[in-house]
């Protein structure tokens, strides 16, 4: 759109919010959106096949905006730069320090931080994970929202509309209120949908003005109509979106299409093609949205089997064709699953594709029935999203609203509660490693301390959703997911069934090699003296290579090593414990940890010091439920049998990145299949696999002009290789590559 | 119980015989290939190399099916097992027979990696535990043998006669060197063996992989074929196209 004036929107809807600050939160927010949309909508783009790609402004209202936080955003920084850049007239100017200046205390972030009581903020002193050192850091959002878009398909708009309508008539005032702002929303909805079909009848974009003008009036009854409104919609809910069980809620519309000659498989494919094309981020130009994205298909719990398999293959197909970097195409195996599915899935994997991730949900619809507490068929409906987190579709929210550095806090408490780079005091104190006369004493302390973190992080995870609840409704995401409307209450005000959070957990394996080692030479050899291990840290081992040398000597993870797997399980068993808790000590539902991965491993490492496992300052944390690169000596089998000991059933989601090279894939087919199989029927709950040749990485990293097409998973998401930072490939290319 | 001297132990090996196999590598040899490619395998014992690292370690058969067993599963579905190779791994015999007789009658498939230069006597007691010989074949006569390898191949192709005719499954392995031992003459001794035992189990061309000079070094021997590059594609091609004119299409780059 043009701006008549500079900021017009961000304005407007600054406007439309002093208007109704003290109005009731959900109609505030129904009225803010209806200054958002249609106004962020961007033009539809020549080859585009749906309408609906949207830039956020800077100010606005979003679960996870991409300013980082939540809720109502203001993007004080960009802001700022802008008018320095570009000055304005004098009144303008001072328009827009106005705005920012309200914006300041009205932000939702700011609400969140300010809402934390003084022993909570000394426990998270900082939001800055990326540039200080800490152990436990909150993060703002409300992410991984699965919405139900079954009933979204099946309604439509106007179905919707007559939903609450019906519940309205019987309303208490304060549900009235959210009943009213849900209309409002559905209005702003169609409004843009009319808006858009009258964008595309302009550009000559016939075929989607009609189906933006049917979903208006109708609930689709097409393919094309499907996914223009599922498109629409989610670009109204939230940019990081996450698509859900996608084969299952569009796997009958495709059916349908093609027995009724509507359409060709390969329209379909195209159309599916132009779906993954309009994704955020499929230029991998949003930063942040690449984590998110996922579509999931396959699995068991799916009403429409066949249907939804046929449209998993179209899925794969369309992955195949446009090798992007998202949607992350998920696939949920099963014992029984249609071996047509899994043979092009495979088939994709190979072809270096990073796509589809695997999960086996022989192992997860148990683990995720005891993690989750919940009947096998609610289990059945578990998804993926973001990294990796699982929630259960459309019935529990999940947000992952905290990150702990594990090798921080061992760290830290081998230093009496001090920090080792900056010198700052931070978690409990009581005593440095010298003081510990036994290692279960070490222990003690090391639990101590993530238990007292771990309580801070429940403690934010809730107060999160305590002010995010009191300052808007979430409207998109209330519409769609499961007991809001009937309970006439708000996702985060007593609206969702099962309101539970998830806490990051980065370096366990790091965490868990060095308590190793620590045992190994500092208490059962004694070749270590603790004095001496903490001054050899702190010299980042300068002066000290035959200390690190025996540290790096010491047991690891990932070779099938009793000693060093069961500490692994330890760490991950007594961080889960604590985080379980959280369901007794606060208002979740439940908390669980998620040992997911996007990049933190590698941020968080440059902010911790060198650690006992032989881990220079400064470098990777373990990534996910892998082996500390390099440290894998024994095969890809030992390592697989080294993570299956890690309890699944105590956590919501963990990462295994496999990093094969190409032969295996084309070579020795039936022993990679016989290869996965078997960990999955030894309790391997995931796989993420990338294949390579190693001469392409180490050449793309000369001539990435020849390689824009390498795709590598990084950890919870995927990347195009050449766009990474220099870090990240040395790490990915140390990382072992199994032949 | 005997101990052997291991020099490693390769897990999720593809390369060995089918599926997915633990291969063992025995230290000791009875031949000096001048390409040998696991040069820290000649010698019998324990060896400290140029940079202070030590080759070899003493384990037992037990200890050595400990790790074995711990993928037995991924044996299971795969149709992998256990590959006993070296060196020549019948060096240690005593070491080799407990090995896999131990591993035989635990129910796991086996496989022995030889070259076949071995008193017979060996040949003969090995036999009942082995379910697939990999047996190396690397010249076409004892002359040529012994320049490249240090002994003739008469024990070697009496051998491979006995296992062939005590119905033995036996699956050609044969190292390829370009300019050394590709020539059309060997190539066609392969194919000759090929139609005189139609029930090999299979022949696998294994090219020359350049990889092992390092190791060489590493290990304090002087490395003699600086100049041989790892076998092109197309060369790869043309040695299987001598085979095929000569009736032996059942060759595969191993
Ligand atoms: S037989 Fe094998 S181990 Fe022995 S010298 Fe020849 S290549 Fe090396």
């Amino acid at each position: 759109m043009n701006e008549p004036h500079p900021f017009s929107v961000e304005h407007a809807f600054t406007e439309a919010y002093r208007r109704h600050q003290h109005t009731h939160p959900a109609l505030r927010e129904a009225y803010c959106l209806q200054a958002q949309f249609p106004a962020i909508f961007l033009p539809i783009r020549k080859d585009d096949r749906f309408a609906g790609r949207i830039a956020y402004k800077h100010i606005g209202f979003s679960p996870q905006p991409h300013t980082g936080g939540v809720g109502y955003y203001c993007d004080h920084a960009a802001l700022r730069a802008i008018i320095e850049a570009h000055p304005l007239s004098a009144s303008d100017h001072r328009a827009v320090e106005a705005m920012l200046d309200f914006w300041r205390t009205e932000e939702t972030r700011a609400k969140v931080r300010a809402a934390m009581p003084p022993t909570l903020a000394e426990a998270l002193p900082s939001d800055a994970w990326t540039e200080e050192p800490g152990v436990v850091f909150p993060l703002y959002r409300m992410a991984g929202a699965n919405l139900d878009y079954d009933r979204l398909l099946h309604r439509g708009i106007p179905g919707l509309r007559a939903d609450v309508t019906a519940v309205r008539a019987a309303a208490t005032p304060d549900s009235a209120a959210f009943y009213d702002a849900l209309l409002i929303a559905l209005n702003t909805l169609e409004r843009s949908a009319l808006y858009l079909a009258e964008q595309a009848d302009k550009g000559g974009f016939a075929r989607i003005a009609a189906s933006l003008r049917a979903i208006a009036v109708y609930a689709p009854e097409t393919l094309h109509q499907a996914i223009q409104l599922v498109y629409l919609y989610t670009m109204h809910a939230t940019l990081q979106c996450n698509f859900g069980r996608m084969d299952m809620y569009l796997g009958d519309f495709l059916q349908h299409d093609l027995e009724t000659g509507r359409t060709t498989r390969e329209e379909a494919l195209d159309d599916l093609i132009g779906f993954w094309r309009i994704m955020p981020s499929f230029e991998a130009n949003l930063e942040r949205v690449k984590f998110d994205l996922r579509v999931i298909i396959g699995g068991r719990g799916r009403r429409n089997p066949e249907n939804a398999d046929a449209f998993a293959l179209l899925a794969l197909e369309a992955s195949d064709r446009v090798r992007g970097i998202v949607p992350q195409l998920s696939l949920r195996c099963y014992t029984g699953m249609n071996p047509d599915v899994y043979t092009r899935a495979l088939d994709l994997i190979g072809s270096g594709a990073t796509f589809p991730i695997l999960y086996n949900d022989d192992v997860n619809i148990p683990a995720v029935m005891r993690a989750f507490d919940i009947d096998e068929a609610a289990a059945e409906q578990y998804v993926p999203f973001g990294c990796g987190e699982y929630v259960i579709d459309h019935r529990s929210f999940g947000t992952p609203n905290a990150i702990i550095n594990l090798p921080k806090g061992l760290e830290i408490t081998l230093r009496g509660g001090v920090d080792s780079i900056t010198g700052a005091r931070m978690g409990l104190s009581g005593g440095s490693l010298p003081d510990f006369s036994t290692f279960d004493d070490l222990l003690a302390a090391y639990q101590r301390q993530v238990e007292y973190f771990t309580d801070a992080a429940g403690e934010f995870q809730a107060l999160e959703y305590r002010v995010a609840g009191q300052e808007a409704a979430f409207l998109y995401f209330s519409l769609l997911y499961d007991d809001c409307l009937e309970r006439g209450m708000p996702m985060f005000s007593g609206g969702v069934r099962h309101l539970g959070g998830t806490y990051e957990t980065y370096g366990n394996i790091t965490a868990a090699d060095s308590l190793t080692a620590i045992r190994r030479w500092v208490y059962e050899e004694r070749t270590i003296a603790p004095e001496m291990l903490l001054t050899a840290l702190d010299a980042d081992f300068e002066g000290y290579a035959q200390v690190r040398e025996q540290l790096l000597n010491a047991p690891k993870f990932g070779n099938d090593d009793e000693t060093a797997d069961a500490m692994a399980v330890w760490v991950l068993e007594q961080v889960c414990g604590v985080t379980r808790a959280q369901r007794e000590k606060t208002a979740l539902d439940s908390f669980l940890v998620v040992v997911i991965n996007n990049s933190a491993h590698i941020l968080l490492g440059k902010l911790t010091a060198a650690s006992a496992d032989g881990r220079r300052a400064g470098e990777p944390l373990t990534n996910g439920h892998t082996a500390t690169n390099g440290m894998e000596k024994n095969g890809v089998t030992a390592l697989l049998n080294s993570m299956v000991k890690l309890d699944p059933t105590i956590h919501a989601g963990a990462t295994h990145n496999l990093k094969f090279a190409r032969s295996v894939f084309t070579q020795h087919r039936p022993a990679l299949e016989a290869l996965l199989q078997t960990y999955f029927s030894c309790g391997g709950t995931q796989a993420m696999i990338t294949t390579v040749n190693r001469d392409d990485l180490i050449a793309a990293i000369e001539h990435p002009e020849h390689y824009a097409h390498l795709i590598v998973r990084v950890g919870g998401f995927s990347a195009r290789f050449i766009d990474l930072p220099p870090e990240t490939q040395r790490e990915i290319i140390q990382r072992m590559l199994w032949e | 119980m005997t101990t052997g001297i291991i020099f490693n132990i390769q897990r999720f090996s593809l390369h060995d015989g089918p599926g997915i196999r633990t291969t063992v590598f025995a230290k000791g040899c009875t031949l000096r290939c001048i390409w040998c490619h696991n040069p820290e395998a000649i010698s019998p014992h324990l060896e400290t190399g140029a940079h202070g690292q030590v080759f070899g370690q003493p384990m037992t058969a037990a200890e050595v099916l400990l790790i074995v067993e711990k993928d037995r599963r991924y044996y299971d579905t795969s149709g992998g097992g256990l590959t006993l190779s070296g060196g020549e791994p019948l060096f240690q015999f005593a070491f080799a027979r407990e090995l896999l007789s131990r591993a035989k009658a635990s129910g796991l498939h086996t496989a022995l990696d030889t070259a076949g230069n071995v008193p017979r006597g060996w040949v003969a007691e090995i036999l009942p535990f082995v379910d697939l010989f990999l047996y190396d074949i690397k010249a076409h006569t004892p002359d040529v043998h012994r320049r490249l390898t240090g002994a003739p191949n008469t024990r070697i192709l009496n051998n491979l006669d006995y296992l062939v005719e005590h119905g033995a499954a036996v699956r050609l392995r044969c190292p390829l060197i370009p300019g050394i031992n590709d020539s059309v003459d060997h190539l066609r001794f392969i194919a000759a063996l090929s139609r005189r035992f139609p029930q090999l189990d299979g022949i696998d061309l294994m090219p020359f992989h350049d990889l092992a000079a390092g190791k060489w070094r590493a290990v304090g021997r002087t490395w003699q074929l600086d100049e041989i590059k790892s076998a092109a594609p197309d060369q790869q091609a043309a040695w299987l196209n001598v085979l095929r004119a000569e009736g032996c299409d059942r060759a595969r780059i191993g």
